[in-house]
């Protein structure tokens, strides 16, 4: 520790601080353009000179890379500092005369008119003023080498390689972070990274994979982390101060041998975009019902504000039911879950603005408990609830101030009149729709599919959670569309269905099931892929196959392909079967 | 084989330039063709330094010095002076205002008053022969320095001859060094800094092309001194000549077991290797210089850690520039006492106390004598100007001399008896630098030169601070506006506040040298920057908004008859007159190229 004075105030500092530092620990402001705490310092702006004495000598020196020493004495206000801070942001005022930060310095430093005109004057506000702070980012920490400064002197610009977009540029935005007058744009389109799922906006390499997770636990996506791709960065392990930032980690996949499988995948979202009429990733404003829930949610991209793109509060919101579900062009059936989570959006927006709230249904589907007392208390709340699937989202304006809107068209079929409803916030109710790998799903564990593409249960009234595989079960959306306490139900009674054969100790097999007879069998394979429960495998080294008899329901599906007639029932041979008919006829 | 008579001719850059290659060849087949070849040896040499009278020879063992040679000269040379035995009167130097020709080299003024340490073996040894080196006495400092003497000892017979830095900067070399050694590190570095990039400084180039073994053995010493294996030396592209005689020195040391390991069988190895700089001004400057080597932007960082501590690759480095190096052998050999017997000062308390040795200097612009020269640190500028320089061209009068490269300061003709010395030319405003020296004349326009100057380091910045990035661009915007016409009063104001400024604010030495011919005019020449301000008039007669020329009628007619000359080479058509007439200028067509002043034969045409 050494002491120091800095503008009258003693100061004990660690040695080897630099200057700018010790006087933000003295409470002293030094002002900076081209300093941020996660670069090494730069010290071209040089407005964070200040002056030095030791001794006798004085002299003038940038805070930002000065090492203090003991017993030195720093001005960072004398008249001289304060004379030649003027002159530089005369300097940068008379260039860049439009850039805020600039502006806002000049004001703070009371810099008014420069008296030297600048030839290079650029009148931008995001004019760049060549702090460097993106190149010593994409250098020094990001390592991707990407940004550099061409020309020399007056004529020094931040360019990418032959003025080209660089390959080895991944995007990270780490350049656009640090840029104080924005003049450094992100293409989202160009970000290799994780596109985002479930939020809206741009995702960082490191996330919290769902919103309100328990244990809150942040990943790391290495493919777009610039760490994984030049060995950089590592801002993250140095802000971490329980050291919990491990780059070695690697994906694992762990086999694991189980007796039974409870298969519970979920569903998608339909993709609102396959019904132009609404708008949905064409006008802004216009949301699936799982983006305006991250837009709700507190954790979430606006921090729980309902708000527009424009960042202002919506006057209205319309609330559009079935899209994609009851009808015919996509799902015929009901979704279940859209109409109260419908209501709940409704009460939410009552809750949080003062838009007027529309929601244009077909049919009110509140059943179930305490749903209906929810919706009646909706239409206390004043949500006006227009009966009529809406036929599109257009876009027009506000009557009155003219200001841009959306506008819903519709048949109220209660009035039996068509209507346009202008709104500034259009929510999409999207239907449940079947996992996009869901087939792969069902082959690996053969399961069957029910005509809305659901996984098919063995008996939708006796067991809807077991499957026509042995040992396989069902739960939640995977089945059909239901809500939570229905899923949680489905859930509950296939764990205790595979609890109770644990709890038996074994299995009771089929008494019908197939058999090879070794002898005949010629090794066709033919029977291997038929079998719809994979109950037989190839014997390589007898060149015959065989029947896992746990597995076989004994449907009789090799035995009827069978060419050589070596698969026959166990204990239903044909011999024995002629012996049995010979034994009737007597 | 001995030979009767050595001609050493010049091929230095300049000489090369003017065909001295093939005044070589010339010599060699006309001494052939006499059968002399047996007698009379030609022999290439590094720059002689006379560059003014170039393509030049020097007839050793006589000293006889042949000057302006032209290829159709040798044949009558060669019967003249190695048949016949006589000197050929036409092709002797004979200096300005004087009749009778000096034949010898000794004699001649301009070699007669310089100290020769650095440039000891100029225009006496073939700079690609290491032999003629080491007969010259080269590499006995480096055996001195390992069979007799420690690290220790070595630095401080260099701190005891009170060598500085010659780059310009002039930080005292053993304390350099020692600061150097005394940092732990597995590696140490040597830089040798070849990237002279003032406009019309050629000390550096030359230095090499005449002795590259000088700044090789000087490397080895330092190399040794401070405990270091690898070497650079960082040389511009520019100097082809200088370049591939470093090569071949490098090549035939290494031949002789000077560069490698084990050098004189002692446990010390050292390799040199050469980056070539692309050409930046600004690479000169030591951190930029090492980031450039390094393979980054040649832009320099903040010295608040010195690069003896963290330089090249974050590993203690001593970087020395040319001339600093070639000193070394010669201190190690004669003694610190005999270098620090030269020179100015006192330097056995204070390193910083006085400037020993020698100087070298390219002496340029409106001096007869232009070229380059060694003089001992404390000379005056008089006598480097009228006595080595011969004066200002065509008898007019001294202005100023500008010292220390693009940055120095100009002095005027009242500080002409200051001696060189580094905290001397400091005072004034100006500063040793590198080694350049531009004379100019009462037509020189000061505030025409000072725009030159900035206009070239302002190009030259890298533009990584704002201080020498927007400030120097302000200044020049300024100058301009006073040389056409259009400066205020608050202009001379805001010039200084502006050039003060960036002296006290910039990152590196570049921004906080490049106002000084700016501010050393102000102090100097203000009448001059008044008059182009208050009367728009240039005094120097160079500002070319500011002039008018115009035809005296009575010379025109009465000594010229109108001979229409001028209106024969006026590009613009602006001269109106017919044969045996007054001759006038139409100022409105005028595009004041000068070429009438220069054709006029009778002295008619005047500037105002």
């Amino acid at each position: 520790m050494v002491t120091i004075n800095i503008d009258g105030k003693s100061v004990e500092v660690l040695e080897e601080t630099t200057i700018l530092k010790a006087a933000e620990q003295a409470g002293v402001w030094i002002p900076t353009m081209c300093h941020s705490e996660h670069l090494e310092p730069y010290g071209v702006c040089r407005l964070c000179s200040v002056e030095v004495v030791r001794g006798k000598r004085s002299r003038i020196v940038t805070a930002c890379n000065f090492p203090v020493r003991g017993g030195m004495t720093i001005h960072t206000n004398s008249k001289k500092v304060q004379w030649l801070r003027q002159v530089i942001m005369e300097l940068m005022l008379s260039r860049w005369p439009r850039v805020r930060v600039v502006k806002e310095m000049a004001e703070r430093l009371a810099v008014k008119e420069p008296r030297f005109p600048s030839l290079e004057r650029d009148e931008a506000e995001d004019a760049c003023i060549l702090c460097g702070m993106c190149v010593n980012m994409c250098n020094d920490v990001v390592k991707a080498g990407v940004l550099g400064f061409a020309h020399s002197g007056i004529k020094r610009e931040v360019v990418l390689p032959f003025d080209e977009r660089s390959d080895s540029c991944i995007v990270c935005g780490a350049c656009a972070h640090v840029c104080p007058t924005g003049h450094i744009k992100v293409i989202l389109e160009d970000y290799r990274g994780k596109k985002p799922e479930f939020t809206l906006g741009p995702k960082t390499p490191i996330y919290v994979p769902t919103l309100q997770a328990v244990p809150r636990v942040p990943v790391i996506d290495a493919e777009s982390c610039i760490h994984f791709e030049t060995g950089g960065c590592e801002i993250c392990a140095k802000v971490c101060e329980p050291n919990a930032i491990d780059y070695s980690m690697q994906d694992e996949i762990v086999e694991i041998e189980v007796g039974q499988v409870l298969v519970s995948t979920g569903f998608d979202l339909f993709d609102a975009s396959a019904m132009a009429q609404y708008g949905y990733g064409r006008l802004d404003n216009v949301y699936s019902s799982l983006e305006f829930e991250s837009i709700l949610n507190s954790t979430g991209p606006t921090g729980g504000k309902i708000v527009m793109k424009s960042g202002k509060e919506p006057k209205a919101v319309g609330i559009i039911h079935c899209i994609g579900s009851r009808d015919t062009n996509h799902h015929a059936y009901c979704s279940r879950v859209c109409c109260m989570y419908a209501l709940k959006f409704a009460h939410l927006v009552r809750d949080r603005t003062d838009a007027a709230i529309y929601q244009f249904y077909i049919d009110m589907r509140a059943f179930g408990k305490g749903y209906e007392e929810f919706y009646n208390r909706l239409l206390d709340e004043g949500v006006t609830m227009i009966r009529g699937k809406a036929a599109e989202v257009v876009e027009g304006c506000w009557q009155g101030n003219g200001e841009p809107s959306l506008k819903i068209r519709c048949e109220d079929t209660l009035i039996g009149k068509f209507r346009e409803v202008p709104v500034d916030m259009v929510v999409l109710c999207n239907a449940i729709e079947p996992r996009r790998d869901s087939d792969a799903v069902r082959r690996l564990f053969s399961i069957s599919k029910s005509p809305d593409g659901f996984f098919l249960e063995r008996h939708p009234k006796l067991d809807p959670t077991s499957t026509a595989t042995e040992g396989v079960f069902i739960a939640g959306c995977a089945q059909g569309p239901k809500d939570i306490p229905d899923t949680v139900a489905q859930a509950g009674s296939a764990a205790a269905r595979i609890l109770s054969v644990i709890a038996k100790g074994e299995v009771e097999i089929e008494p019908v099931r197939a058999m090879v007879q070794e002898e005949y069998c010629s090794g066709c394979k033919i029977c291997n892929n038929l079998c719809p429960y994979i109950a037989i495998e190839f014997l390589e080294e007898k060149k015959v196959s065989h029947v896992n008899e746990a597995l076989c329901k004994g449907c009789g599906t090799c035995v009827a392909a069978c060419p050589s007639s070596a698969m026959t029932g166990h204990g239903f041979t044909d011999a024995q079967i002629l012996a049995e008919l010979d034994g009737l006829m007597i | 084989m001995a030979y009767r008579t050595y001609l050493m001719v010049c091929a230095g850059t300049g000489c090369v330039a003017n065909q001295s290659m093939k005044i070589k060849d010339k010599l060699e087949s006309e001494i052939r063709k006499r059968g002399l070849q047996d007698e009379v040896s030609v022999v290439t040499t590094g720059c002689n330094g006379f560059c003014a009278v170039g393509p030049l020879m020097v007839v050793q063992p006589d000293g006889i010095f042949y000057q302006l040679l032209k290829e159709t000269d040798i044949p009558f040379l060669v019967e003249e002076h190695f048949v016949k035995g006589r000197l050929v009167k036409e092709l002797l130097y004979t200096p300005p205002r004087e009749k009778a020709p000096i034949p010898k080299m000794s004699d001649i003024p301009f070699f007669a008053d310089q100290t020769l340490i650095v440039l000891r073996n100029r225009g006496l040894i073939n700079p690609e022969n290491i032999d003629e080196y080491i007969a010259r006495g080269g590499y006995q400092a480096l055996a001195k320095v390992l069979t007799l003497m420690t690290p220790d000892q070595v630095i401080q017979e260099i701190k005891a001859s009170g060598l500085r830095g010659r780059g310009g900067g002039g930080f005292p070399t053993g304390i350099k060094w020692e600061t150097c050694k005394n940092v732990p590190s597995d590696t140490h570095y040597v830089i040798c800094n070849a990237d002279e990039g003032d406009p019309g400084a050629f000390m550096d180039r030359s230095t090499i092309e005449s002795d590259p073994h000088a700044v090789i053995e000087g490397m080895l010493i330092g190399a040794y001194a401070i405990g270091s294996r690898e070497g650079y030396v960082y040389i511009r592209n520019e100097y082809p000549i200088a370049l591939e005689r470093l090569q071949v020195a490098i090549k035939q040391a290494r031949e002789y077991g000077l560069l490698g390991q084990k050098i004189f069988n002692k446990d010390f190895d050292f390799e040199i290797r050469i980056v070539r700089g692309a050409g930046a001004f600004v690479c000169g400057e030591s951190t930029a210089l090492m980031a450039s080597i390094e393979g980054r932007p040649g832009e320099p960082r903040a010295k608040y850690v010195h690069t003896v501590e963290r330089g090249l690759w974050d590993k203690p480095t001593c970087l020395n520039n040319v001339e600093t190096w070639a000193n070394v052998p010669q201190i190690i050999e004669k003694g610190a006492g005999w270098f620090s017997s030269i020179g100015t000062g006192d330097v056995t308390s204070d390193a910083w106390g006085g400037s020993k040795g020698t100087k070298v200097f390219s002496l340029a612009g409106k001096v007869n004598n232009t070229g380059l020269i060694e003089v001992p640190m404390g000379i005056t500028l008089r006598k480097i100007i009228f006595d080595i320089g011969g004066g200002i061209k065509d008898g007019k009068k001294f202005k100023a001399v500008q010292t220390g490269g693009p940055s120095g300061g100009f002095i005027p003709e009242s500080l002409l008896d200051l001696p060189v010395d580094y905290e001397e030319l400091t005072k004034v405003g100006s500063m040793m630098g590198s080694g350049g020296m531009v004379v100019a004349d009462e037509n020189n326009c000061m505030v025409d030169m000072a725009k030159y100057f900035l206009a070239f380091t302002q190009a030259e910045s890298c533009g990584k601070c704002v201080p020498c990035r927007e400030g120097t661009k302000r200044m020049l915007d300024i100058l301009e506006k006073i040389t056409v016409g259009k400066g205020t009063e608050e202009d001379l104001v805001l010039l200084e506040e502006l050039s003060n400024m960036v002296v006290e604010s910039s990152l590196c030495a570049l921004g906080g040298s490049a106002p000084n011919p700016v501010l050393t005019t102000l102090k100097y020449f203000r009448e001059e920057y008044e008059a182009h301000v208050k009367d728009k008039h240039c005094p120097g007669h160079s500002c070319r908004e500011l002039i008018q020329y115009i035809i005296d009628p009575e010379l025109c007619l009465g000594k010229g008859h109108g001979c229409h000359v001028c209106a024969k080479n006026c590009p613009d058509g602006a001269i109106v007159g017919e044969t045996k007439q007054v001759h006038t200028i139409d100022v409105m067509k005028c595009g004041k190229c000068g070429i009438c002043y220069d054709v006029c034969k009778f002295d008619a045409i005047h500037i105002e």
